[in-house]
């Protein structure tokens, strides 16, 4: 990764004290007139790409982003590898933001509601209105605000100080009950700082720290480097409990399909195992001796042997790591499944270990608490006037929560949103936001960790949109506020030279510093605190399993989205048309359910049943999955928007219609599983819009597994498939360079052509990849990465159900053993498929016009000119990643302004031509001509990073050159676990290499091994 | 031809043939009037020669998208009929070449029609790569032609060789066509007067019918007869190597070859049955087209249906001797996956039905066997939609398995197919001697003055 | 051929008539014989004494070129621009076996239609009065000339075998 970095900081990676560049950024008009730059803008270089640093804002965990440009538009997003948070990786949600930065149906403007309607205005109308609303609504405002950085905090409370009114924070997406636990156990209002790499037994009591929660991209990172076997055979293990598997749970080798709810009494059964043990209980010891093996066991459904070796385990196999309930399991007693999971901890010595209650992440963890205040008050009519601003709340609170009604009786219903979303669907005024790639900000993503946000090209010109830190500065400059700024710029600049250190250095070159960066430290930052000590409960607080509402035979789980979070991604058609990674659903939702539980009721797949709760019911097709107890049932949020954009709008359903409006006790959360539900066929069906063909290898030697017994046994290693060297053909001939100028006809037939060679040396490079099965988990942020980088169109649901997807780069999930009925160990392989660029491709020889063919750096080449479209290719491609434009999909389906995001480096492709991973040429490309031309050298192991290596959060794909021995590929290849997808059946010698998922369990005999 | 030997003559004999001019006669009245049949199947295969057009102009406009063609399935109708009908086409040559070579008097009668039906049957096939390609602007790509590119076309690809394989045969087997039908043009031209005859007169080159032109174009029709044996044999060998060429499970054999071969031969056998039967019916021509001529070829259809039978078996019998488990799985999907319906339909119409051509009494049944080359043309379109679609839709990467359901423009341009094909069979019956007059005549008994001599003089 | 001799056309019903006139014709030395038939008889062909067809040796040199140009012509465009595929040699020279076949039939086929055409003297559009359209019919026709002073003998012999029909020419037709 290092190598990346250098490369990227001679690409110049620029601060925004020179961002007058983001200014210049070629607006329309010209690029359609095509009138070349009369006065070249500075740091913009048409065709070389300008990099920029922020900080995403798809979700509070806040990472570090690179922004690439090209000719003043963004059209990449990376991670910024300086970054703590993201550490270089970015997942699939932050790659989709920039679809909402190109979001056709964002507002064009301010708006106002007249009789009914609403109505364009002009900033100056649209200021004026609310400052005079305010006024007369005499400092009665309430702010609804979703989780910002410090400054903008900052400013809301000056803005309301000035102006008089409250503000409540309402996150859908909290993590308030682990807060609330940590604050009881120990004192400190805090997330804590879970070290999961440097665990060796994790266990996660329904914590899907993977897709969605505190920390996605850092937790994954930590994980994959925990989890995967290390070249010393070392493997840490992961136990997911849960009575569904999430994302997160596929990951884990062992199941533990407890009840909802059962978690507190396991944690503590196991807890009072190790006490006995000689851990130390602390002032916990009594509640301890209550749950004593026996009870815990009948409590928790979980056998008291089960619970006996996990105890052990957690200890002997440590340190011991165990997360409580995440934002997906919050039952009414989440709070105390938390602290049990604490308490698990520090009677095992884990905290101070792997959990630490300094530099934890500051992710959203408002309880709703306040905002079912708020509800009350609105509905009291004590509200004059409501601003909205970074949050949803029509849509993201349950339907009988009572928001509407209580928001449409507020005299004065302002909006801040940029596009239309159900909330604002509701208020008078509208003053869009700019997108965070066009505004200021910062964010404090954990303690003493500062990033500055900045905007990485100029306002997208279809859309009048005006930060919302100007528009609170001018108002209350309006109202004779004056809040210290003019600009929210100046507010944020303030801001930072206040709490100015000197040990930086001074602040100007600090500030640019920083801008350069993405990232400033501060002392004190992920400094590891000494073990704290429980203290005393000091409220109360019950570990019992909670009570769910309704005598139906379902309980509901309802869990943040891995593609949408709480639905604020829903209008992503790179999310929409990304599989879900758990279900592989594209577009529309589905309820997930065990078949035996299906087949008792007579339901099959693809049933559309009625899902109803006391609260009320929706109808939606069920898929099903070994993955969930037989008495639940899942429904991901993020579906349902009444009015949220083409794509997401009636799409779905939403879980909210079907939740009480119930907070947990003590911490205040929302309570997402809540309820029991009936599940009732309607009798309709409808196929599935899902990629996947089988979850079953049929005992084919495609993700193969290795147990970690087996591992350093050669023979063994030696009967699975595809191992040995990467055989070059024709004695190294398909794969030898031809000299650039030598590309001029007369200059063929280059000598030995005749013998399948290029040339006779053996010189120049051979690109090839390894990906580490043990490491990935699946999360598809390469998939939406290479989509992003490649210009992969989408082709929407109906075109997904005739098989028709377009995605360069697949994740295949198969079964191997999931098992919902008993704790056992758990084996489900990920495999992400994409061209295997093989020696002996079947795809080239019969193409009848030479668009594919060999490129003498071992590469696949397609070339889309030349393509006529016979489909020949892809018929025998054994891996089938080669994907087809049956229509003009890039013309159809991508209004203006989403086709600004396409990469220019990068063919746009048109009707009836194939196409598939290029290996990211175009970046080979660069790297390599940046090499030669700054510094006339050729480019070094490192520099070249395909977008899905330089997305994975979980570190597992290498790009190189395979022929030096000493790059990291070679490196990597030269593992006992490497193997190559059906080699050894029809020695098509692929490009990429994966190495074997590590079990702990024996492996299956057959293809898996 | 020249080649006529004592064994032949009298080949052909019936109350109403009595002279050589008979012939003449029953021929040339085809051509004169057309009856009200000929012009109602005319309209009908105008009608389909519209759709046919119409859904290929849609395709074009709209993109391939319009048919249901998908990843793993990325060929199907289209690709299906293309193999269907060259292999209808294959039979013609076989009656008229290879059934010429080895002295089969039968084939005199019916010969004419069966190139006229290879003929319009390559013509079709030809159209359906086009049809199939995602960019039919380009398609001229396959051709070898100068280009400032400096590219070829790929010559390692059964695709390219399809294109020298079909090209090749259309034009061989349309100039066998021609030069077996100049004489009886010229006896055309004889019989008929005004544009007519001005036209037959130019097309007929000005044949007279004497000794140094009889001589010569003998000695050529054999030769061209001897070239188009191996060419016919070579077109659908061939056309199967573009399966067999691949490495998709269910198309990767040895035995695809003589397999298609065969298959090709016995479909066309029973195209040529059901068209004759027609003609015979709309043109009067029960005289010389005899029960005689159906029970040869029903006899035909016996053998290279049951050589197709055997190929399937063998097929399957290898997938489960071969012990590999992806070859396995792919074959019993074929009987029991998705598609097992038209794996039945296949094995019914090809291996069961024929299996009543055993007895005589159906053999000189014209309208039973009418009745079963219909059975046949069906099920061997199945054959090939059979091996096209169920072995792409289960590969290698399980994952990857998918569905393919054919849409109305597939339907619309396969089923289309079929009227243009009619639509030229039936101008060429209105405007060329649809039976072969001068080979008629060799196997008449030759008209002797001195009945008691024979002719060896 | 003297200006003064005669040609005579006679059309017969029946073939050994046909086969009589020409054998008593060549055996009374005439040279100038032509014989019309409504199909391929190889009696009268035996008659007039046929021998081999040089149509062969345009088919077998078609045949060779056709050959050859396919390898020559597939391995030349491989070389000019190599570029591997599927890891196979540049020129692979079974795969090109496919497209040489191809061209030999074709070659071939060709080659022996224009053979056919120059031997036959084919096409040829101009009328001409010496034939019957009964020729393409049921009769056969045997047209001989004869000098002046032979033109009795050959009007008897034909007459020996009453033709259906006995033209005599004064000029002689261009045959």
């Amino acid at each position: 990764m290092t190598d990346g970095i250098k490369r990227r900081d001679f690409l110049k990676v620029v601060g925004a004290g020179s961002a007058g560049a983001t200014l210049t950024g070629c607006s329309t008009e010209q690029v359609e007139r095509l009138i070349p730059y009369v006065v070249p803008p500075e740091d913009i270089t048409p065709g070389v790409a300008t990099w920029y640093t922020t900080v995403c804002d798809g979700c509070s965990a806040q990472c570090g982003m690179w922004v690439r440009t090209r000719e003043g538009r963004v059209v990449k997003l990376e991670g910024n590898p300086e970054h703590p948070v993201s550490g270089g990786a970015l997942c699939s949600r932050g790659h989709a933001s920039l679809q909402h930065l190109y979001n056709p149906d964002r507002y064009t403007g301010p708006m106002i509601r007249e009789d009914g309607e609403l109505r364009p205005a002009t900033w100056e109308e649209a200021e004026d209105l609310l400052a005079q609303e305010i006024q007369s609504a005499g400092g009665n405002v309430l702010f609804i605000g979703g989780h910002m950085g410090p400054s903008m905090n900052r400013l809301v409370s000056d803005f309301l100080g000035a102006v008089g009114g409250n503000r409540v924070q309402y996150e859908a997406i909290s993590d308030a009950p682990l807060r609330a636990a940590a604050q009881m156990a120990f004192g400190h209002d805090v997330l804590p700082r879970y070290d999961i790499e440097h665990a060796g037994f994790l266990m996660s009591f329904g914590d899907d720290f993977i897709e969605s929660g505190a920390s996605p991209v850092a937790y994954q990172r930590q994980y994959a480097r925990m989890a995967s076997a290390d070249d010393h055979g070392a493997k840490g293990k992961f136990v997911f409990v849960g009575p569904r598997l999430s994302l997160t749970g596929q990951n884990a080798d062992e199941w533990i399909p407890i009840r909802p709810g059962g978690e507190a009494a396991l944690a503590l059964g196991m807890a009072n195992v190790i006490a006995a043990g000689g851990g130390n209980a602390g002032p916990y010891a009594s509640v301890l001796a209550a749950y004593d093996v026996g009870t815990a066991a009948q409590m928790s459904g979980v056998s008291e042997s089960t619970i006996r070796d996990l105890a052990d385990r957690f200890v002997s196999e440590g340190p011991g790591l165990a997360l409580g309930p995440g934002v997906g399991g919050h039952h009414r007693n989440a709070t105390g499944a938390h602290l049990a999971a604490l308490i698990l901890n520090a009677v095992a010595g884990s905290v101070g270990r792997t959990v630490h209650l300094e530099g934890g992440p500051r992710s959203a963890s408002a309880p709703y608490a306040d905002m079912e205040a708020a509800i009350g008050a609105m509905a009291d009519e004590q509200v004059g006037v409501v601003m909205v601003h970074g949050t949803n709340p029509a849509y993201s609170l349950p339907t009988v929560s009572g928001f509407n009604d209580a928001f449409t009786s507020v005299g004065f219903k302002v909006s801040f949103s940029s596009a239309p979303d159900e909330t604002s669907a509701m208020a008078d005024l509208i003053l869009p936001d700019r997108h965070f790639l066009e505004s200021w900000g910062d964010s404090m993503p954990m303690d003493g960790v500062m990033a500055l946000r900045q905007p990485v090209m100029q306002a997208v010109p279809y859309f009048d949109s005006k930060q919302a830190g100007d528009v609170l500065l001018s108002v209350a400059a309006r109202n004779g506020a004056n809040l210290g700024a003019a600009t929210f710029y100046d507010f944020l600049r303030a801001q930072h030279q206040a709490s100015h250190e000197p040990a930086m250095g001074d602040f100007e070159s600090a500030w640019r510093r920083t801008l350069k960066t993405g990232v400033a430290m501060h002392a004190g930052a992920m400094e590891t605190g000494a073990a704290a000590a429980l203290r005393p409960l000091d409220s109360a607080i019950t570990f019992d399993a909670p009570s769910f509402d309704g005598d139906g035979d379902f309980v509901l789980l309802v869990h943040p989205s891995p593609r949408f979070g709480a639905g604020e991604l829903s209008n992503s058609p790179w999310m929409l048309e990304l599989p879900d990674p758990v279900s592989k659903i594209t577009w529309h939702s589905w309820l997930e359910m065990h078949p035996h539980a299906a087949e008792a009721r007579g339901i099959r797949e693809g049933d559309i049943v009625t899902v109803a709760s006391d609260q009320g019911s929706v109808d939606v097709p069920v898929w099903l999955y070994p993955g969930i107890r037989e008495d639940a049932v899942a429904l991901a949020m993020g579906g349902g928007h009444t009015d949220f954009g083409r794509w997401a709008t009636g799409n779905g359903v939403n879980a909210m219609d079907l939740l009480p409006a119930v907070t947990e006790q003590p911490s205040g959360a929302m309570v997402t599983v809540a309820t029991t539900v009936t599940v009732s066929p309607t009798g309709e069906r409808r196929r599935l819009a899902t990629p996947e063909g089988s979850d079953d290898q049929h005992d084919r030697p495609i993700a193969p597994a290795v147990a970690l017994a087996d591992l350093g046994h050669e023979d063994e290693s030696h009967e699975e498939g595809g191992h040995g060297e990467l055989q070059e053909l024709q004695g190294g001939g398909g794969f030898l360079p031809v000299p650039a100028e030598g590309g001029a006809p007369e200059a063929f037939p280059l000598e030995g052509a005749r013998y399948g060679e290029y040339a006779t040396a053996h010189e120049g490079p051979r690109w090839a990849m390894a990906i580490d099965l043990d490491k990935c988990t699946g999360c598809s942020a390469c998939v939406t990465a290479c989509q992003a980088e490649n210009n992969v169109p989408w082709v929407g649901e109906e075109q997904v159900l005739m098989g028709r997807e377009m995605h360069w780069m697949r994740i295949e999930r198969y079964y191997e053993h999931v098992d919902a009925t008993e704790a056992s160990h758990l084996d489900v392989r990920f495999l992400p498929m994409l061209c295997q660029h093989c020696g002996n491709a079947p795809c080239e020889p019969v193409c009848p016009v030479f668009a594919t063919y060999h490129t003498p750096e071992g590469v696949n080449a397609q070339v889309y000119n030349r393509c006529v479209g016979t489909r020949y290719c892809a018929n025998n491609c054994p891996y089938k990643v080669r994907v087809f434009n049956w229509y003009r999909y890039t013309d159809e389906n991508v209004p203006e302004p989403m086709n600004w995001q396409w990469n220019p480096d990068v063919t746009v492709r048109t009707n009836g031509v194939m196409e598939k991973c290029s290996f990211c040429m175009q970046r080979i490309r660069e790297a390599e001509n940046q090499a030669a031309l700054e510094e006339g050298r050729p480019v070094r192991d490192g520099e070249i990073v395909p977008a899905c290596e330089q997305s994975c959060p979980a570190e597992a794909i290498v790009f190189g050159n395979v022929r030096d021995p000493e790059s990291r590929v070679s490196q990597v290849v030269a593992n006992e676990r490497t193997y190559r997808v059906l080699d050894e059946l029809i020695n098509t010698q692929p490009a990429v290499n994966y190495l074997k998922k590590v079990t702990f369990h024996e492996v299956q005999s057959g293809g898996h091994e | 031809m020249a080649t006529s030997t004592a064994t032949e003559r009298g080949a052909l004999t019936h109350p109403d043939v009595e002279q050589l001019s008979d012939v003449n006669r029953d021929v040339l009245k085809i051509l004169s009037k057309p009856g009200k049949g000929w012009w109602i199947l005319f309209l009908i295969a105008s009608a389909g020669v519209g759709m046919f057009l119409g859904s290929w102009a849609w395709q074009v406009y709209r993109g391939i998208g319009v048919s249901g063609l998908n990843a793993p399935v990325g060929w199907g109708v289209y690709i299906t009929t293309f193999v269907f009908w060259v292999g209808i086409a294959h039979s013609g040559t076989l009656i008229s070449a290879i059934l010429f070579l080895f002295r089969a008097p039968w084939r005199q009668s019916i010969y004419r029609a069966a190139e006229a039906m290879t003929v319009f049957a390559v013509m079709t096939a030809g159209l359906f790569p086009l049809i199939h390609v995602g960019r039919l602007w380009h398609a001229y790509w396959l051709i070898p032609y100068p280009n400032s590119r400096f590219l070829w076309p790929n010559f390692k690809s059964p695709l390219v060789w399809d294109v020298f394989a079909v090209t090749t045969y259309f034009t061989v087997s349309a100039v066998f066509f021609y030069l077996g039908t100049v004489p009886d043009i010229a006896a055309a031209r004889d019989g008929s007067k005004g544009l007519r005859k001005k036209l037959y007169s130019v097309i007929s080159l000005g044949w007279r019918g004497t000794d140094r032109q009889w001589h010569h174009f003998g000695k050529a029709y054999i030769f061209l007869a001897a070239l188009a044996t191996p060419l016919v044999l070579s077109v659908h060998s061939v056309v199967s190597w573009d399966f067999a060429m691949a490495i998709v499970p269910g198309w990767h054999a040895t035995i695809f070859a003589p397999y298609f071969v065969a298959g090709a031969i016995f479909s066309g056998v029973a195209m040529v049955i059901t068209l004759t039967v027609v003609m015979r019916k709309v043109f009067g021509l029960e005289a010389y087209l005899t029960t005689k001529h159906y029970d040869a070829m029903a006899k035909l259809c016996l053998l290279t249906s049951l050589i197709v039978l055997y190929a399937y078996l063998s097929e399957f019998f290898m997938a489960w001797y071969s012990g590999e488990e992806i070859e396995r799985t792919a074959f019993w999907n074929r009987l029991f996956g998705d598609y097992w319906w038209a794996t039945w339909i296949m094995l019914t119409c090809n291996g069961l039905v024929p299996i009543m051509l055993w007895f005589k009494r159906i053999r000189h049944s014209i309208p039973a066997l009418f009745v079963i080359s219909i059975f046949i043309n069906i099920g061997m379109w199945f054959e090939r939609y059979v091996i096209v679609v169920t072995s792409l839709h289960h590969e290698f990467e399980p994952w990857a398995w998918g569905i393919y359901r054919p849409s109305l423009t597939e339907m619309g341009i396969m089923v289309g197919s079929f009227a243009w094909f009619g639509f030229w069979f039936l101008l060429f019956t209105r405007l060329l001697p649809p039976v072969a007059i001068a080979e008629l005549k060799e196997v008449l008994p030759p008209p002797m003055r001195k009945r008691t001599k024979e002719a060896h003089s | 051929m003297s200006a003064d001799s005669k040609g005579f056309l006679a059309s017969f019903d029946y073939l050994d008539s046909t086969v009589d006139a020409i054998e008593n014709l060549r055996k009374a030395g005439f040279k100038e014989i032509k014989a019309y038939a409504p199909y391929p008889e190889h009696h009268i062909e035996a008659a007039l004494g046929y021998g081999q067809s040089p149509v062969r040796v345009f088919t077998l040199v078609g045949g060779l070129t056709g050959a050859a140009t396919g390898f020559a012509f597939t391995t030349w465009t491989s070389m000019d621009w190599p570029l591997v595929v599927g890891g196979k040699p540049i020129v692979s020279i079974p795969a090109y076996v496919v497209i040489a076949f191809e061209m030999t039939v074709l070659f071939g086929a060709l080659a022996t239609v224009i053979g056919l055409f120059i031997l036959s003297r084919l096409p040829d559009l101009k009328p001409s009065v010496v034939y019957d359209p009964e020729f393409s019919s049921g009769r056969y026709g045997v047209y001989v000339e004869a000098a002046a002073e032979r033109a009795d003998e050959a009007r008897r012999i034909l007459d020996a075998e009453d033709p259906a029909e006995l033209r005599e020419g004064e000029e002689v037709a261009d045959v």
